[in-house]
């Protein structure tokens, strides 16, 4: 390859990475959840936490992203609308994902 | 509780914030079904097209901005200005393209504001670390509730405007013009108990004042950064080039 070529591989892997930064810092706004008034990240770290602090417990405590404690009474609830979240965010992430690496070389 | 929009809305002789402002709360009405109040003084009244509720004061013109004339000196008014017991002040230049103010109102915190912004070319030129000794926090959006406490920051902020050279002397902040991010960020600060506050846990998608704006539609917008086409769907915007005025 000439070094045109190589250049326009290098910008066009440049673009595909700034649309996917772009896209990423997107899903992260979009995994904003406020439950019971607090404010949580519905990320994998918060998904894990909750799924075993909830396991054969009605009720937990957990710190929402702010470090201030909250107690979780309905633990199956929060899991799912936690779960929806990611899982509608991660969707969208992964559509403009697809988009970006169609336009590859 | 109520719940609303405050906005500040000048005209200045280069931009025409009032555009911009019709931009804004077109998109407010669509994604967060917010009722809004603009403040606003008697020369702009008049070309603000929306429906909405205005106020006119009579506008502090002192502050500049790369030459230009930049009237943000009324922020520090909100708590004052706002008709609402839960209030979301933005710029005008912030656009809702999603409902995630609409989600943050849902939580208890009487103060919100972001902490953190991105270029969304992604140059890593928004960090403001060594400008000054506390971290900046971005004004561009606050979500506050009337209390003692909220009362508490906005009086500071207007001492730390009525003394805003000591206030830089003390925090060693080397941008010398006011500007709002650093007296919210000295008054939370000093109400805080120089300890940490609650923020809005992401990230400010800012168009920086040199990508050029080439659509805006219902979902969002497409900009130009020399060779580079960017299209910003479904995610809140805060423009940096004014020239959104005009396209």
């Amino acid at each position: 390859m000439n070094i045109d070529q190589l250049k326009k591989i290098s910008r066009q892997s440049f673009d595909i990475n700034l649309q996917k930064a772009n896209a990423l810092k997107k899903a992260e706004s979009d995994q904003i959840l406020v439950y019971e008034n607090h404010i949580f990240r519905a990320d994998p770290e918060t998904i894990c936490f909750v799924r075993t602090a909830s396991e054969g417990k009605d009720s937990f405590f957990m710190l929402d992203s702010n470090s201030n404690p909250v107690e979780i009474t309905d633990p199956t609830e929060f899991l799912e609308l936690l779960l929806q979240r990611n899982q509608s965010a991660l969707n969208t992430y992964h559509q403009l994902y697809q988009n970006t690496k169609n336009r590859k070389v | 509780m109520t719940k609303g929009v405050l906005l500040y809305c000048f005209d200045t002789p280069q931009v025409s914030y009032s555009k911009i402002t019709d931009r804004c709360i077109s998109l407010i009405e669509r994604n967060l079904d917010l009722p809004v109040t603009v403040i606003t003084d008697a020369d702009t009244e008049g070309r603000i097209k929306s429906n909405c509720d205005t106020r006119v004061v009579d506008v502090d013109k002192g502050n500049t901005k790369l030459s230009k004339p930049w009237y943000n000196l009324e922020r520090h008014l909100a708590f004052d200005h706002s008709p609402y017991d839960r209030t979301v002040v933005m710029d005008v230049d912030y656009f809702c393209y999603s409902d995630k103010i609409l989600r943050l109102l849902r939580s208890e915190n009487d103060f919100l504001v972001h902490k953190s912004a991105h270029d969304v070319l992604h140059r890593e030129q928004m960090r403001y670390d060594r400008e000054a000794m506390l971290d900046l926090v971005w004004a561009t959006v606050l979500i506050f509730d009337k209390t003692p406490r909220t009362r508490a920051i906005f009086d500071t902020v207007k001492l730390v405007k009525q003394n805003y050279v000591h206030y830089c002397n003390l925090y060693r902040i080397t941008y010398k013009n006011f500007r709002n991010d650093y007296a919210f960020a000295i008054a939370l600060n000093q109400i805080n108990g120089h300890r940490e506050y609650d923020v809005i846990p992401d990230s400010i998608a800012t168009v920086p004042a040199d990508a050029e704006i080439l659509e805006l539609n219902d979902n969002g917008a497409v900009i130009r950064y020399k060779d580079k086409t960017i299209s910003l769907q479904d995610q809140d915007l805060h423009f940096l080039n004014k020239e959104v005025a005009n396209v």
